[in-house]
């Protein structure tokens, strides 16, 4: 069976991409450091949060305090992976349009748009990872995780919680095409992103609808920590999929739309 | 003449943050209602899904207009032109500032204080009308204001300060991000302070950062007296004065290392 895509191709392009980025990170130590300890800093103010709500009460909507640190653990670890492949392209998402870099991805024989969202790579970030995995590790027993091959389950999730941030990520950036700078929507997607923060059974039910189906925030974090926990329902996973699957047209639509508008330099 | 730059920068400021009307609008509007959700989320979860009654003294209610005044003050507190200095120092742009006869930490804060003061008006209004409807007092609403002003300011003369790391690094963008997520959290824009147990109140008692919103916020919704207020209002203006000082060491230390070429 042959790809709709020359596969080894786009390894390569990537692999070379990586390489770049690796090199260009290896040169700027400090910034490893800074951007380190701004997402430590990050995960401590979270996970402070809960704490001082647990200092109150025993149980959030049904969620123990170990539960919520297991599922802050899961989405530190999934917003990291997010962070690695595809944050910085996103910031520089709207220059492509506006000052007409999309022009030279165009003229590439490879998906613009791949080539628009791999160009930077954010190997830092990779340390987050392994930070937030060890957060979910730690607190997994006491949260009630199955531990053992369960384990494995953990990389699908992840996946899940990074594919859905791409799709939301996307869908925010993507009227860069119709407005003149997207600047205050990429802002607009970190302020609908403080939802994700919080595991999806403490919203009221409206909110709570919402972000798992208009606005699938709860699928970067909350929803793989509940899959991972408790498992989830058989509508569950056939909602997840069909919103996942809309997203993607959506997308898919929009960026075809928004090709057809784009004018070249200053569009 | 001095106050004609000044006017001029507040002016400038103002017209350049509301030239893209359409995000100016967007901005307040996601980073008023998003957080005030989140508060209004913790609370539904803690006292109707949880069936907690009263914590740390407060009821449902008394959450719920903590959430809705401290939402005004949110407004009042923000302001990233802090970040526009590192950007000055690390690009070598800063040299074409220090050729003009203005202080450029103090220009810089102007113009970015214009759209602020706008908001701040709208909200000292806005304020007044939630006041009256809550049986509260809306003349408390100004001093309110006025502490979160001051705020306003202690918050840039901190990332003043902070921002002339970057005479020293490739960047201060990272410590800036730091700051106001820490911000974020002892301001009590996420949750009223009082929430913290009695171990940890020391944390947010000990920066000025809860003279941002909680501070305006307690004294808005009458729960802090007159006496308790200028107490408060007393220390910020010293938060304020050892600010200053602050960035005059900062930037007098910062200046003899700038190559001009970038920090």
């Amino acid at each position: 069976m042959k790809l709709p895509i020359n596969l080894p191709q786009y390894l390569e392009v990537y692999r070379v991409q990586f390489k770049n980025n690796f090199v260009r990170e290896a040169v700027y130590r400090t910034n490893f450091l800074t951007s380190v300890l701004t997402d430590a800093v990050w995960f401590a103010i979270e996970i402070s949060l809960f704490t001082v709500l647990y200092s109150h009460v025993n149980t959030l909507a049904g969620w123990t305090q170990e539960q919520v640190y297991f599922f802050l653990g899961i989405f530190f670890a999934s917003d990291a992976l997010f962070t690695v492949c595809f944050q910085r392209n996103f910031w520089n998402f709207s220059d492509l349009v506006n000052k007409g870099e999309l022009d030279t991805l165009l003229t590439k024989p490879i998906h613009p748009l791949f080539l628009a969202l791999s160009r930077s790579i954010n190997l830092t970030a990779g340390f987050n990872l392994i930070f937030g995995l060890a957060i979910a590790a730690k607190f997994s027993k006491a949260a009630g995780f199955a531990g053992g091959f369960h384990w494995l389950e953990v990389g699908v999730w992840l996946l899940v919680g990074v594919i859905t941030a791409l799709l939301l990520r996307f869908t925010f950036s993507i009227w860069v095409f119709w407005t003149e700078r997207s600047w205050a929507l990429s802002r607009m997607y970190y302020q609908f992103f403080a939802f994700a923060t919080k595991p999806d059974p403490i919203y009221p039910k409206v909110i709570r609808y919402l972000i798992l189906t208009a606005l699938p925030f709860a699928f970067i974090g909350s929803v793989p920590a509940r899959a991972l926990l408790h498992g989830l329902t058989q509508e569950e996973y056939l909602s997840l999929g069909a919103v996942l699957i809309t997203f993607t047209l959506l997308n898919k639509f929009l960026w075809n739309k928004g090709l057809k508008r784009y004018q070249s330099a200053s569009s | 003449m001095t106050l004609q730059w000044r006017l001029a920068a507040l002016k400038n400021g103002l017209l350049d943050a509301t030239a893209y009307r359409v995000e100016f609008l967007f901005e307040i509007l996601g980073s008023a209602f998003v957080p005030a959700a989140i508060q209004w989320v913790l609370w539904y979860a803690l006292f109707k899904i949880g069936g907690a009654t009263e914590i740390a003294g407060m009821g449902y209610l008394d959450m719920v207009h903590y959430t809705l005044m401290s939402l005004l003050f949110s407004q009042v507190r923000g302001g990233d032109h802090d970040f526009e200095l590192q950007e000055m120092i690390r690009s070598g742009q800063l040299s074409n500032y220090l050729l003009r006869p203005v202080g450029v930490v103090e220009f810089v804060y102007i113009r970015g204080v214009a759209p602020r003061l706008f908001i701040a008006t709208v909200c000292l209004i806005l304020g007044m009308g939630v006041s009256a409807s809550l049986g509260l007092n809306p003349l408390r609403m100004l001093g309110a204001m006025l502490m979160a002003l001051i705020g306003n300011i202690i918050h840039y003369q901190i990332g003043a300060a902070l921002a002339t790391t970057a005479f020293l690094w490739e960047e201060a963008y990272s410590i800036l991000m730091v700051k106001n997520m820490v911000v974020n959290l002892l301001s009590g824009e996420l949750i009223p302070l009082n929430l913290f147990p009695e171990s940890m109140q020391w944390i947010w008692k000990s920066t000025p950062f809860y003279l941002y919103v909680y501070g305006p916020t307690q004294y808005a919704l009458g729960r802090w007296s007159d006496i308790e207020f200028l107490y408060q209002l007393g220390i910020a203006v010293l938060w304020m004065l050892g600010a200053w000082a602050l960035i005059r060491i900062t930037w007098g230390l910062g200046i003899k290392r700038y190559l001009s070429l970038g920090g």
